[in-house]
């Protein structure tokens, strides 16, 4: 646990955590139906695909020098659209076959980015606010309509195993903990001036933090074409922001090299369990934006002010 | 083999204020060649007067990044303006009061997302996203979401493609844009304002030994960057006759675009207005004449995106890592 909540865990992991347990209790009154067992999995499949892309944009973060990947949010409706039309649509509806393809072309447009970012040495905002206009541009393009299928088995991905893809990435993650290439991520991210003198070749890990983030985001795709069970061309673009919001929610500092997966997957929580209770108070949709900008300014100057006293 | 004074010679055009020119020269004369009567009085002031939407709301940005932040606050601040002023106007309360009332709240929200980011050292995106959606939110939740009043005569002629300004043939607000750049000109480079912004960007710490007092510039150069969003929103008014909230969403990525296309470096410490006010030209030319050529507006995006790393891979560099030790 504490592994998983990396150096940061005194701070901005603690205080997403109290708020998500307090959320939940809010919405153990208001909304029972949601979080009973019964209806368990479905709600995972509701949340899983902000988590899944608040995780996508960790890694970017993390291996710092301004480094983030705000092109992460349209990279997964990009995914869920060539998922879509190209392969479910052409009959190629086998997860044996559509899995490490989906995966690997998450795998490739991520380390497009970090090719920019580390060789090409483009400002990560810059370089990937130019993949994210090349992605919302390209994805009406392929697909100008909503529409398609999505195959049965993807669909239970959204239903009873909703937790399979949170799990494979949560997996995935501990996997890469116990190898040196997170504290060569945590190293690069803490100083990479530190780093490059020791012999890290800086380059080749965030090439590797942004591949991973990509890779991440075609899980989230899938996890969000379980959720919608067709392609949507319009559906990547606001997630990126909202990502944004959760990761720093979660204590993850944008200067890099501090923060974890939990803290950033709390984030998501803690943004869904918001916008359920206030759904389910009858606030407008205004009302609950009103009250997520405050949210999320209260609690990263909280982190900030907590971080700073210890 | 090149020689060195030619290299020198193509690394000081690199880096000028040449190149953004250059290119928005290139893109218009390239679209007169492929489009029939697009080098004609009226697209330019169309794509002027589009530009000055795009230029007025940047130069906060600008400012800000050569500062070393960024800027998310302005596309919900030029709704927020936009909607504020529509009401207000509505109401029947005289002109000057409604111009002062929206910017000293635009100007207050900005100096606010300036005053938190440095004083807790939280990074200004998340403090500025986060205050320009509770913002806007606060202002569509007063209206219901159904914002009523509309802009009054002298905001439509004021920005409307055709207007003429006295014997020059251009919008006012194309003059008042011309203006506004010569004044950021100076400001940049003649005021202690000017000089310490540049100082703060290119080594914050150096320059609070010189006695720059950050906070203070980060107040101050954040309420500037909220000025400008909030008559940028007020004369979206003019343009689009009734208020909406998401007027200025697609800023939020053209700031930061006119920015970069200019050539300002998000390191901070490096570029200029100039090159942003040429940035937000060399933008809307290459939508328009991307539209003149019947493009799809999806694929005008990605096309957008496309300059953006190409030009930056040319012009926009950092240091390799082995060089800053």
């Amino acid at each position: 646990m504490t592994a998983l909540l990396g150096r940061d865990r005194r701070t901005g992991a603690s205080v997403v955590l109290v708020l998500l347990v307090v959320l939940i209790g809010v919405n153990a009154v208001l909304n029972p139906a949601r979080l009973a067992p019964a209806g368990i999995f479905t709600t995972i499949g509701l949340v899983a695909p902000l988590m899944l892309a608040a995780l996508a944009t960790t890694p970017s973060i993390l291996s710092g020098g301004g480094g983030i990947d705000i092109s992460i949010g349209p990279m997964i409706g990009f995914i869920n659209v060539m998922m879509v039309l190209f392969l479910f649509e052409a009959g190629i509806d086998s997860p044996i076959v559509v899995i490490p393809l989906v995966l690997g072309l998450g795998a490739l447009l991520g380390a497009f980015n970090g090719v920019l970012v580390a060789y090409v040495r483009l400002q990560p905002i810059v370089a990937t606010l130019g993949t994210f206009l090349l992605f919302i541009g390209l994805t009406p393009w392929i697909m100008s309509q909503p529409g398609g299928d999505a195959p049965e088995w993807v669909l239970r991905l959204g239903d009873d195993f909703a937790l399979v893809p949170v799990a494979f990435v949560g997996v995935l993650w501990f996997v890469i903990y116990r190898t040196p290439l997170y504290r060569y991520l945590m190293a690069v991210g803490g100083s990479s001036k530190a780093a490059y003198t020791s012999g890290i070749n800086v380059a080749r890990v965030r090439v590797f933090a942004y591949a991973l983030g990509g890779l991440i985001a075609a899980v989230a795709a899938i996890a969000l074409t379980a959720l919608i069970g067709s392609g949507d061309p319009n559906i990547g673009q606001p997630i990126t922001l909202k990502a944004i919001a959760a990761v720093a929610l979660g204590g993850v500092s944008l200067a890099g090299g501090r923060g974890g997966f939990i803290g950033a997957g709390a984030g998501a929580l803690v943004i869904f369990q918001l916008e359920l209770a206030l759904t389910s108070t009858q606030a407008s949709t205004f009302m609950i934006q009103m009250i997520f900008g405050i949210v999320l300014v209260l609690a990263v100057l909280f982190n900030a002010i907590v971080g700073r006293r210890r | 083999m090149i020689s060195p004074g030619i290299r020198q010679a193509a690394a000081r055009l690199r880096d000028s204020w040449i190149m953004p020119l250059l290119l928005g020269l290139a893109l218009f004369a390239l679209a007169s060649i492929l489009i029939d009567g697009f080098a004609s009085i009226r697209t330019a002031r169309a794509i002027l007067v589009l530009a000055s939407f795009v230029g007025l709301a940047a130069v906060g940005q600008s400012l800000v990044i050569v500062m070393g932040g960024i800027d998310l606050s302005i596309p919900f601040l030029v709704g927020f303006a936009n909607v504020v002023a529509a009401e207000l106007f509505g109401a029947g309360l005289p002109d000057p009061v409604v111009v002062a009332v929206v910017i000293g709240m635009t100007v207050s929200i900005g100096a606010l997302n300036g005053f938190l980011s440095k004083r807790f050292g939280v990074h200004p995106l998340i403090i500025t996203l986060g205050v320009g959606t509770a913002a806007l939110a606060a202002v569509m939740f007063w209206t219901a979401g159904f914002p009523s009043g509309s802009a009054p005569d002298w905001v439509t002629s004021f920005v409307s493609i055709g207007a003429t300004t006295g014997p020059i043939p251009a919008p006012p607000i194309v003059l008042f844009w011309a203006v506004v750049t010569i004044i950021m000109i100076v400001v940049e480079r003649s005021t202690s304002y000017g000089r310490r912004l540049f100082a703060l960007g290119s080594n914050p710490r150096a320059a609070q030994l010189a006695l720059v007092r950050p906070l203070r510039m980060w107040v101050a150069t954040f309420a500037i960057s909220g000025a400008f969003a909030g008559a940028t929103g007020l004369l979206f008014l003019g343009f689009t006759g009734k208020a909406f909230g998401s007027v200025g969403e697609p800023l939020l990525f053209q700031t930061i675009a006119a920015v970069v296309i200019g050539g300002t470096s998000l390191i901070g410490g490096l570029g200029g207005y100039v090159r942003t006010a040429m940035g937000a030209i060399v933008l809307i030319l290459l939508s328009t004449m991307l539209l003149g050529l019947g493009v799809q507006s999806s694929l005008i995006q990605a096309a957008t995106g496309a300059l953006i790393i190409v030009l930056v891979s040319v012009y926009g560099r950092e240091a390799a890592l082995r060089d800053t030790i």
